[in-house]
């Protein structure tokens, strides 16, 4: 089995060419990669993802992405969603910079140069919220009413193509896919951390990097994933 | 007489993308601004009404940073035809001295990389544009 | 060409490993085919070189150790120097990597081999070399140290 992958933000440029807010959103793409979170982050090359490349594709539906478009065509946004899933998080230059001054797509001026920081200074924080908490990948339901039933665990492969481990869980009566649910609870029992209170807590957390909870469902979803973990600790002793 | 449509990969992962966009410059800004176009791939790939209408009936040179050819590929399918069709990898082995680095910033090596790439480009847009005067 | 493969994804890229093939720790392949060993750059060492511009191998005839340099090749981020993970003498080179290196890129285990070596030593060469799963291993603990 894979270890459990380190989760890492995409991100998405759309470099348009024929303006300088193109040039923004590449030249803050860049500046995050390699100055501001180069350990917490992956390039995503539009030009390659349009074109087909499967191991961008795959990242970026496995990973939160944050696309960075110059204006409101969206390219990197929309590009983004028809062949991956709906970026985590959005930014586009004219929304963030209201100066028109910016040079040209080929050389940036001052203020050019200026929004280039400020783009990439937000960018940075979202990277930085999508890293703490969970981000909304898609939709999760749960029926708090129905009661609780025997879980059918099931293991397999996400089919993102990441190869990552997934494992379905009953909660609240619905069937739910975690990913990495068999590598975190391979962790946990590794480090000897039995079933119990404190063991919840930390395992609801790791659960939450790679999966969203809805708002209000943590306890469904605690108390799922514990017992699916204590399942998992006896049949290993 | 149409212009002749320069669609650069611009891509971001390495530098000879960031060559492609500067030598894509080097052509439509310095070289031949009343002969050419510049046209963002991006956009003809999702369907912009005026980037297909740009391509549409016009000859296009593609710059790809790399073998995997995207602008290439792209133009292609989006109904585009391309003419001529560049690898900056190619320009570079014909230009060993040049080694690009860099890619939000080029150094010199890639600056002059791109100016002998928007040089090869400019003898194809030449060439088409004079094809269609003499037609 | 053998068709069970070991994979290794870490972030977007996966480094494909095939099994039946031998690899020295500088990510030379070794194909065993009867007496003479088909070599080549194995798919992890051609990613993170990047694109090949250049690749130059030793002519045929050259007398080939294990750590002699019998080919090299050049990307925009490195010159890298392959050493020979075989003992023995070249009877057979990729011409067409020439014209055409990057088929190292796009099949590192198919057409983008590198050259053929008749054996003298096999059964050292053996005992000095990784099996895939020893290989995977090493490019697995090299790339999530470059991930971090």
């Amino acid at each position: 089995m894979p270890d459990l992958p380190k989760k890492k933000v995409g991100i998405v440029a759309c470099s348009g060419e024929e303006m300088a807010e193109g040039t923004v959103t590449r030249q803050a793409a860049l500046r995050v990669l390699e100055q501001l979170r180069p350990n917490e982050t992956v390039t995503i090359c539009l030009p390659l993802f349009l074109a087909g490349g499967e191991g961008d594709r795959a990242f970026a539906r496995f990973y939160p992405t944050i696309a960075l478009d110059g204006c409101d065509r969206r390219c990197a946004a929309r590009g983004t969603e028809m062949y991956s899933g709906k970026p985590a998080a959005s930014v586009v230059v004219t929304d963030v910079v209201k100066d028109n001054h910016l040079g040209t797509a080929r050389r940036l001026s001052e203020a050019g140069k200026q929004a280039v920081d400020v783009v990439a200074g937000q960018v940075a924080q979202k990277v930085d919220e999508l890293l703490g908490v969970t981000w909304d990948r898609k939709q999760q339901v749960a029926d708090p009413s129905q009661p609780t039933q025997e879980s059918k665990a099931k293991v397999a492969t996400c089919s993102c193509g990441s190869g990552i481990p997934v494992q379905v869980v009953q909660v609240g009566g619905q069937e739910v896919t975690l990913i990495a649910l068999p590598l975190i609870f391979e962790q946990f029992h590794a480090a000897a951390k039995l079933p119990g209170e404190g063991t919840a807590v930390e395992l609801i957390q790791t659960v939450k990097i790679y999966n969203p909870i809805p708002d209000g469902q943590e306890a469904a979803f605690t108390e799922a994933v514990m017992r699916e973990y204590a399942a998992f600790c006896q049949e290993e002793n | 007489m149409r212009k002749v449509m320069i669609v650069p990969c611009s891509g971001i992962g390495k530098s000879y993308g960031t060559v492609a966009r500067e030598g894509a410059y080097v052509v439509t800004e310095d070289l031949r601004p009343d002969t050419t176009q510049l046209v963002p791939l991006s956009l003809l790939v999702l369907g912009d009404e005026q980037a297909r209408a740009d391509v549409s009936g016009a000859q296009a040179i593609t710059i790809d940073g790399c073998k995997l050819a995207c602008a290439t590929k792209m133009v292609t399918e989006s109904g585009g035809t391309v003419a001529h069709d560049l690898a900056v990898l190619d320009v570079y082995r014909r230009h060993r001295d040049l080694k690009p680095s860099g890619i939000a910033e080029l150094n010199e090596g890639g600056t002059e990389l791109a100016r002998a790439l928007a040089d090869e480009v400019v003898v194809l847009v030449d060439r088409l544009t004079g094809e269609v005067k003499n037609a | 060409m053998p068709k069970e493969m070991l994979e290794l994804t870490v972030d977007k890229f996966t480094f494909r490993v095939p099994k039946g093939l031998y690899y020295n720790d500088a990510g030379v392949w070794v194909s065993l085919e009867g007496n003479v060993a088909r070599l080549g750059l194995a798919d992890f060492a051609q990613q993170r070189s990047g694109d090949m511009a250049f690749a130059e191998v030793k002519p045929v005839g050259t007398a080939l150790k294990p750590g002699v340099e019998f080919a090299s090749v050049e990307t925009i981020k490195v010159n890298l120097s392959l050493p020979s993970p075989v003992t023995g003498k070249m009877v057979e080179v990729n011409s067409a990597l020439g014209d055409a290196p990057e088929w190292i890129n796009r099949d590192p285990y198919g057409n983008g081999w590198l050259a053929v070596v008749e054996l003298t030593d096999w059964s050292s060469d053996q005992a000095r070399l990784l099996d895939a799963d020893a290989y995977y291993a090493l490019i697995k603990s090299q790339a999530e140290e470059e991930a971090k």
